[in-house]
C-alpha cells in the first residue's frame, strides 16, 4: 500500500489520522510528485484541519515539548525519505511516550540521528554562510543546501544582526527568511533580480581574502583535512575559496 | 611610502599565525537588543585555512614592530622582515565588516611590543573601546595581554575581553631565560594572576584564560608539559592550554635547525591526553611517570594507560558507571551517553553497539556485553598492542581475480 500527501507537517498528521482510522498499513509513504505516473496507486491523503488537530492535541497531552519539535524538525530534511519511519516513531509515541528514549528501536535511533544531522548541517552553515552587503546597507546571503534551513538560520542571526536588516535566500527552494527592522519573516520569492552590492563590498572580499591566504601556515599545509573539514559543497558562496 | 591597507593585513596576520588558539566558544549567548554581535556556547568555525585549522576569529597583530629579542620569534627585533602597524580605528573598522559579513565571530587581538609595554596595551585597549562602546559590538574578543604592563590597564582590558590570553611558550625556567631574555616566568604570569585575581573576587562569571606552550623547541618531556597544564587548570584556573608544535622560524644555536620538521604527531598526542585532563577525569600522573615520561607516538594516550593497568578490564558494558565507561579506549563521552541511554531498555550485546553505531574497533579488546567478548587476542597488553597498530590488511589479488585484467585475453 502506497500513501501520498502534500509534504507538510500537518498534511503528514492527517495522515497519522487516516492511518489509525482507516487502519491503512503503508508500506511507502510518498510526498506530492510531478510527474504522474501511468499506473497511480497511492492513496492520496487531503489535509484537514481538524484531523490534524487532533493528532497534535493528543501529541501534547503525551509527549514533551522536545519529543514534538524533533518531529517538527525532521520536516526540514525535506530530502530525505523519512515518512514511514517517523510514522513508525509517533505510533510508537503513542503506545509509549517513553519508548522515544529507546534508542535501540531502529526507527527512534534513524529520526534521532536525522534530527542531529540537521542540527549538524545548521550548525556548519551558521559558520559557512556570508552575507554581501547591498547599496542600502541589507546584508544579502544566498544559500543552497540539502535540507531547509532559513527559518533555523535566521533566527540565528537575528541574535547577532539585531540592529541589521538581512536577508538569507534559499535558491533552491525559492525560500527567503526576511529581517527588517524589527519584523522577521520566511517568505516565497517569486521574483528574484540580483541586487546591487554596496560600494565598499569588493574591499572587503578582498581583505578576507588576503586574510585567508596569508594566515596559513605552510609548512603544515593539509589540504585534505580542508577538504573533509569544508566539504566542497558549501563553498559555492564562499568568496575565499574562489 | 605608506603601506596599503591589504599590505598590512598581509604582514600583520602573516605575523599572528603561529598562535593556535581560535577557539571562540565557552560564552553564553549575550546579545542586546538593538546591538551588534553576539557569543555563541559551542564556538563557530567560519572556514578552515589551507593547513586545515578553523577560522572562528580575526588573528591578528595590532603591529609587528617589537622592542623583544625572542629567539624562537618571527617579529623578534634582529629579524630584518617587513614591519606594519593598523590603527585602532582602522582595525575595529575591519572587525565590524568581517563580523557583518559572517566571516568572523570576532577579534583575536594580539601584538608586538611598540615603544613599551604599557603603550601597547593602551592601544589594545583603544580598540576594545571602539568596539564595545561605538560599535556597541557584543561580539567575542581575545586579546593577548602584555605581560609587564600595569595592573590598572590590565584591570580594564579584561573587563571588555570575552578571552585573555599570555602565552608561557616555553615550558621552563630554564629554556626562556636561554630563549627569551626579555622575559621569565614570573612576567608572563603576571598578567594571568591579574586576571585570575579579578575572576575571583567579583561574583559574575570567571573571565576565560588561555596560554600556549611551544613543544618540541626545547627539551622538556611530555610528563613535563602535562604537568604544568593540569597546575594551569587547578591553580591558576585556565579554561585552555594550547600546544604548538615548534616551526623553525630563525636561525639559532639554541634552537633546532630551520629544516626540522613541526613535531605534529607530538602535538596531536599532546592534545589528546589534554582532552582526558579536562573531560575525562585523568589526572597527569595517570597518564605519564618521570620515569616514562613521554606519550606514545602510536597509541592515543587513553588507550596507553588501558594497556598499562590491564587489571581494570575487562568493562562489563551494561553495568559500568559514566565514569569507567568513558575510560574505556575508543569510547568517547558521546558513546557513553548512547551506551547508558540505550541499556536502559535492554542488555546491550556487540551487535546493538554496532546498531548504535559505537566503533568497538579499539574498544572490543577492553569490553564484555553479558557473556558476549572477544576470544582471539589474549588479555596481556603485547597482544593487544599488536593487534591496535596492526595495519589494516592489504586485499591481494588472488590468483584467479580477473576484475584487475583488461584487454583482451
Amino acid at each position: 500500500m502506497i500513501l501520498r500527501y502534500d509534504g507538510t507537517f500537518e498534511g503528514f498528521l492527517t495522515l497519522v489520522y487516516e492511518v489509525y482510522h482507516q487502519k491503512y498499513k503503508p508500506q511507502l509513504i510518498e510526498k506530492p510528485s510531478l510527474h504522474p505516473k501511468l499506473f497511480d496507486e497511492a492513496i492520496e491523503i487531503e489535509y484537514d484541519g481538524s484531523k490534524s488537530q487532533k493528532v497534535l492535541e493528543a501529541m501534547r497531552q503525551k509527549w514533551s515539548k522536545q519529543d514534538i519539535q524533533r518531529v517538527m524538525h525532521i520536516f526540514l530534511c525535506d530530502t530525505k525519505a523519512f515518512e514511514l519511519d517517523l510514522l513508525n516513531y509517533i505510533k510508537l509515541g503513542f503506545k509509549n511516550a517513553k519508548e522515544l528514549q529507546n534508542i535501540n528501536n531502529s526507527s527512534v535511533f534513524f529520526i534521532n540521528n536525522l534530527e542531529k544531522e540537521l542540527f549538524r548541517h545548521y550548525h556548519r552553515y551558521s559558520g559557512f554562510l556570508r552575507f554581501e552587503e547591498l547599496e542600502d546597507g541589507t546584508l544579502y546571503a544566498k544559500i543552497e543546501s540539502k535540507f531547509s534551513l532559513v527559518y533555523l538560520l535566521g533566527r540565528h542571526f537575528s541574535k547577532r544582526f539585531n540592529n541589521q536588516n538581512y536577508i538569507i535566500h534559499d535558491i533552491d527552494r525559492s525560500l527567503a527568511f526576511v529581517k527588517i527592522g524589527d519584523s522577521m519573516d520566511v517568505r516565497q520569492v517569486s521574483e528574484f533580480e540580483e541586487p546591487l552590492r554596496s560600494a565598499s563590498e569588493e574591499k572587503f572580499q578582498h581583505l578576507w581574502q588576503t586574510f585567508f591566504d596569508s594566515i596559513a601556515i605552510e609548512s603544515r599545509a593539509n589540504e585534505k583535512l580542508q577538504k573533509s573539514l569544508v566539504p566542497l559543497v558549501y563553498r559555492k558562496y564562499m568568496s575565499e575559496f574562489e | 611610502m605608506k603601506k596599503d591597507i591589504y599590505a598590512k593585513m598581509q604582514i600583520l596576520s602573516d605575523s599572528a599565525k603561529y598562535d593556535v588558539s581560535c577557539s571562540s566558544s565557552g560564552s553564553d549567548s549575550n546579545y542586546k537588543t538593538g546591538e551588534l554581535g553576539a557569543t555563541h556556547n559551542s564556538g563557530i568555525c567560519h572556514t578552515f585555512s589551507a593547513d586545515g585549522r578553523c577560522i572562528s576569529l580575526l588573528k591578528v597583530l595590532l603591529t609587528n614592530y617589537c622592542i623583544y629579542d625572542c629567539a624562537y620569534c618571527v617579529n623578534r627585533s634582529s629579524n630584518d622582515i617587513p614591519r606594519a602597524a593598523f590603527s585602532p580605528r582602522e582595525l575595529a573598522n575591519i572587525t565590524i565588516n568581517f563580523y557583518k559579513r559572517n566571516y568572523i565571530e570576532g577579534l583575536f587581538l594580539s601584538s608586538g611590543i611598540i615603544e613599551s609595554e604599557n603603550h601597547t596595551m593602551e592601544l589594545i585597549l583603544r580598540v576594545l573601546k571602539i568596539l564595545r562602546f561605538e560599535h556597541k559590538f557584543n561580539g567575542y574578543i581575545h586579546v593577548k595581554l602584555i605581560p609587564g604592563s600595569d595592573e590598572a590597564l590590565i584591570a580594564e582590558v579584561v573587563r571588555l575581553a570575552s578571552r585573555v590570553s599570555s602565552n608561557i611558550e616555553l615550558p621552563s625556567d630554564n629554556s626562556l631565560k636561554l630563549l627569551a631574555p626579555n622575559k621569565t616566568k614570573e612576567k608572563v604570569l603576571q598578567p594571568l594572576k591579574i586576571a585570575r585575581d579579578l575572576s575571583l573576587e567579583r561574583d559574575n562569571k570567571a573571565i576565560g584564560m588561555s596560554t600556549q606552550l611551544i613543544v618540541g623547541a626545547t627539551p622538556e618531556s611530555d610528563f613535563d608539559i602535562l604537568k604544568l597544564s593540569s597546575v594551569l587548570y587547578d591553580k591558576a584556573l585556565l579554561k585552555r592550554v594550547y600546544y604548538s608544535a615548534y616551526i623553525p622560524v630563525n636561525d639559532d644555536k639554541n634552537l633546532p635547525a630551520i629544516l626540522t620538521k613541526p613535531p605534529l604527531v607530538r602535538e596531536h598526542r599532546l592534545y589528546q591526553a589534554d582532552w582526558l585532563l579536562r573531560f575525562y577525569g585523568f589526572s597527569y600522573d595517570e597518564i605519564l611517570t618521570s620515569q616514562a615520561p613521554n606519550l606514545d607516538e602510536e597509541l592515543d594516550p587513553k588507550t596507553m594507560w588501558a594497556l598499562s593497568n590491564l587489571h581494570l578490564f575487562p568493562i562489563e558494558i551494561n553495568r559500568a558507571s559514566k565514569e569507567e565507561l568513558i575510560r574505556i579506549p575508543g569510547i568517547g563521552v558521546r558513546g557513553a551517553h548512547k551506551i547508558l541511554k540505550a541499556r536502559r531498555f535492554k542488555k546491550l550485546g556487540f551487535d546493538d553497539l554496532k546498531a548504535l553505531k559505537i566503533s568497538i574497533k579499539r574498544a572490543q579488546y577492553f569490553i564484555t556485553c553479558e557473556r558476549e567478548f572477544q576470544r582471539e587476542i589474549a588479555l596481556y597488553p603485547e597482544n593487544i598492542r599488536a593487534a591496535l597498530i596492526k595495519p589494516e590488511p592489504k586485499k591481494q589479488p588472488s590468483l584467479f581475480d580477473v576484475s584487475g585484467i583488461t584487454g583482451e585475453l
